[in-house]
């Protein structure tokens, strides 16, 4: 299939959400026209629109990747928010603990932390599954729940920050900071961090043994396993991949954006990242593009609330809007 | 023979999706006989008896009824006319009995009381009359399947049906009930009835049908009366120009010679006194023991749901036996994984290949590749060598003859049989030493088959050992050096070529032991 074939369902599902929510929109009593080019346009007119955007784009493609690469092997990881917080909180960990420690030492050891915290709250419903067929729907969802209240214990613990009106710890020592890349506005290098490790992924799923098996364990578990492959572990790795995944997206936003923990820093990239990888259809090699895109629209709902009065709700909506005409142009496409 | 039909089918066309079915298929059946629609795989025998029986629309055509034309919406329309179809996969209630299954769906005359008497007394008649004995107060999961068939024979002679269809309805029968099928049938066109007879065994065709229909590829070749036809003319129909049937194996006229192999030769495979029971401690393998010797084709046979699939999963080590001992080559691999034995020179082809073998969601390279992916030329370990898959897997499908767009195409795009060559291209694109082939041949049309008879025959020029377990005894007695019969999970007999008798197979199958 073309990639010309591949996007025309996008762009018309992209062009028919915007067409339907801009009904609503005129319906409001708002400019339609000053609307949409608010929308698609902050991002690209001020460098500072363009690194807002960029800074989105991390947790979004990270949080996307930690749904669609278990959807690769035919699992559903819906815990991405629980594994992104338990990486932050990890991450905040070690840059205070060992905050005198110089940046070669300190950062690599922020971010190691929170992975493997991340990892390891994947693991958790990993293992309920593999040991006692617990579905990873459910368990990933809870553990969420569980993260809440570990951030909040942190949060508003020993390294509370006295002077913030809100559950937030002490900053992390100067060594854990991810490096700039641009200094005003500011852009850190978390997003060279997130290009490669979705290149890696895409390498992985497509290119490498490991990788084909964690295709064909989602393909057909069943086939997969009469053929010589361990298909319970393969389902393991990829949850504990994305609890990875979401667990650098936690460290970046620590590291590279707040430089400290605040509870709700994990904003709503969850529920953005599943819209992302149902968007690209769990294909790997489409979540950044996608991600982009929900970041872009992201960044103009803020400013069209900032400057028309225009709810940014209205944007959630165009976002669902164009995840619901992708899966029917599919159903089209079937007929 | 000139009687009215009874039933006329018109210039009936069929498309699905992309595929023409049935092109313009016309058919005609009269009081009292026996007409055999004969085809094989993809022939559209099937398509237009669910098209008759209401299961499928048509496109266009028109069926007439004894001269008036008549509209099918179900196949409660068709009982409605008389028109009744026994399907190869039977839709019976397993827990309730033959009884209850008989007049499921029919009026009764104690409704409340749900007492069965009257009715039991027509079955009963019923039986009598054609000769289906069947105990009426059984449940149906404890009968083997011949005897399931003539429980739904006897539901469309409940209904007072007029025309009967039958869909393959010898596979999986021993040769004795398929004789007594005949038996049956028999009586029932006596009585007048109609009876079409679908099937792909020309054999079947000549002993027991009155007039033979042919198709290929969704069009009419030709209707023959039996004393017109033979075998040759048969054969030629069915295939037309594309096999060259003096090199056909499917159609070879005296079979494989007998096994040239040395008896003293090491065995390939050797299994002792293997056992298993499954999770709810059901025996389903009850101590097997064989040897198979380097280019040996060794044939399963038995009736389906005997522990033929239990056998090749225990000897593919997809699960290990509760007891007993496999040795692959002279070394002991009982407790061996699928995957270490893929390397060691074993090869799978399984029966339910949607379920068991086959990723739809995956490419057909991907799909090629499944099992071996770990193995050069394909893979380092590490990475996969997709350029050399790709080239392998063009010129796999240009070999196996796979109708697909390319090695990218999604597999879940492909035909039944389009996947079964898949399969084979797959298991028969490494060598191996043994071979385990479930059914291989299921779906295929006699083109393709013989290809696959041919392959597997090279394999044994090659010295290698091929275990063929197959429902079809027609198959393995034509290719098999020796042949044993399962059931309930034991073997209950090892026939060399020189003793093959599809009698006596027949008897092992029902489980009646040589008295010997």
């Amino acid at each position: 299939m073309t990639i010309a074939r591949k996007i025309t369902p996008y762009m018309i599902a992209i062009v028919a959400s915007f067409a339907a929510a801009g009904i609503f929109i005129a319906a409001m009593g708002f400019d339609v026209g000053r609307a949409y080019s608010t929308i698609l346009g902050t991002s690209f007119r001020t460098p500072n629109g363009f690194i807002q955007t960029l800074l989105k784009f991390i947790p979004l493609t990270l949080l996307a990747l930690a749904f669609t690469v278990p959807l690769t092997a035919g699992k559903f990881n819906i815990g991405g928010e629980g594994q992104m917080i338990m990486g932050a909180i990890a991450a905040s960990a070690a840059g205070i603990m060992f905050a005198h420690l110089p940046f070669y030492l300190l950062l690599p050891l922020v971010i190691l932390a929170g992975v493997i915290a991340g990892a390891l709250w994947g693991l958790v419903p990993a293992w309920l599954l593999y040991r006692f067929g617990l579905h990873e729907i459910l368990t990933t969802v809870l553990l969420n729940f569980v993260s809440f209240a570990v951030i909040d214990l942190v949060a508003t613990g020993p390294w509370r920050d006295p002077a913030a009106g809100h559950p937030t710890t002490i900053p992390i020592g100067e060594g854990g900071f991810l490096p700039m890349l641009v200094s005003n506005p500011p852009l850190h290098s978390g997003l060279i961090l997130a290009v490669v490790v979705a290149a890696g992924i895409y390498v992985y799923t497509t290119r490498t043994t490991s990788g084909y098996e964690l295709v064909a364990s989602g393909a057909n578990p069943r086939a997969a396993q009469v053929y010589g492959i361990n298909v319970k572990r393969m389902f393991v790795f990829s949850l504990v991949l994305a609890g990875a995944l979401a667990g650098l997206a936690g460290v970046i936003e620590v590291a590279g954006v707040q430089h400290r923990l605040i509870e709700g820093m994990q904003s709503n990239f969850l529920v953005l990242g599943l819209i992302i990888g149902l968007i690209a259809k769990g294909d790997n090699l489409a979540v950044p593009f996608v991600a982009l895109f929900i970041a872009v629209l992201e960044v103009g709902a803020s400013a069209m609330q900032r400057t028309m009065m225009i709810p940014v709700q209205m944007v959630f909506i165009v976002e669902a809007l164009v995840l619901l005409f992708v899966l029917l142009s599919d159903v089209v496409r079937r007929r | 023979m000139e009687k009215e039909p009874i039933l006329e089918l018109k210039e009936i066309c069929k498309t699905f999706t992309k595929t023409i079915a049935l092109d313009g298929v016309s058919f005609s059946l009269v009081p009292g006989e026996i007409h055999g629609l004969l085809g094989g795989n993809g022939a559209g025998k099937t398509t237009l008896m669910n098209i008759l029986y209401g299961l499928y629309r048509k496109d266009s055509g028109e069926i007439e009824l004894k001269g008036n034309k008549i509209d099918i919406h179900g196949p409660r329309d068709a009982i409605g006319y008389g028109i009744s179809m026994v399907h190869q996969h039977y839709l019976q209630i397993s827990n309730y009995t033959v009884i209850e299954n008989i007049v499921l769906g029919t009026d009764i005359d104690k409704r409340y009381t749900m007492k069965l008497d009257s009715e039991a007394a027509r079955v009963t008649e019923l039986c009598d009359r054609f000769g289906l004995q069947v105990d009426l107060n059984v449940t149906i999961d404890t009968l083997p399947i011949g005897t399931r068939q003539k429980v739904e024979i006897l539901k469309a002679l409940y209904r007072r049906i007029k025309i009967l269809i039958l869909d393959e309805p010898t596979t999986n029968l021993t040769p004795q009930e398929v004789d007594s099928l005949f038996d049956s049938l028999r009586v029932m066109v006596d009585y007048g009835m109609s009876i079409v007879f679908i099937t792909h065994k020309l054999r079947e065709v000549l002993s027991v049908c009155d007039r033979i229909t042919v198709l290929r590829e969704g069009r009419n070749v030709t209707t023959l009366e039996r004393s017109q036809a033979s075998e040759e003319v048969l054969v030629r129909a069915m295939v037309g120009d594309q096999v060259n049937i003096e090199s056909s194996v499917y159609f070879a006229r005296d079979t494989q010679q007998g096994s040239e192999l040395e008896s003293d030769a090491k065995p390939v495979l050797a299994l002792q006194s293997v056992g298993l029971i499954s999770k709810d401690g059901i025996a389903r393998l009850k101590d097997v023991t064989f040897q198979m010797r380097p280019g040996e084709i060794f044939g399963i046979s038995g009736v389906a749901g005997n522990g033929q699939r239990e056998l090749a999963e225990c000897v593919t080590g997809i699960i290990p036996p509760t007891s007993g001992q496999i040795t692959l080559n002279g070394k002991d691999v009982t407790q061996t994984t699928i995957n270490e034995l893929l390397k060691l020179g074993i090869t799978y082809i399984p029966e339910d290949r949607l379920h068991d073998g086959f990723l739809p969601k995956g490419s057909v390279a991907q799909n090629l590749i499944l099992g071996y992916h770990r193995q050069p030329p394909y893979s380092d370990g590490r990475f996969i060598d997709w350029k050399t898959v790709y080239q392998r897997a063009n010129s796999l499908i240009r070999e196996y003859n796979i109708k697909t767009t390319g090695p990218d195409a999604p597999g879940g795009n492909l035909s039944g049989g389009n996947i079964q060559r898949v399969m084979i291209a797959r298991a028969f694109s490494m060598p191996s030493s043994l071979m385990v082939a479930h059914n291989p041949t299921r779906g295929l049309d006699i083109r393709s088959m013989d290809f696959v008879y041919q392959k597997i025959l090279e394999r044994k020029k090659q010295t290698n050992a091929t275990l063929l377990i197959s429902e079809d005894l027609d198959e393995l007695l034509l290719m098999c050096d020796r042949i044993a019969v399962i059931y309930r999970g034991e073997i209950l007999g090892i026939l060399e070529r020189s003793q093959f008798d599809k009698y006596a197979i027949g008897r092992l199958m029902s489980g009646i032991k040589a008295e010997e």
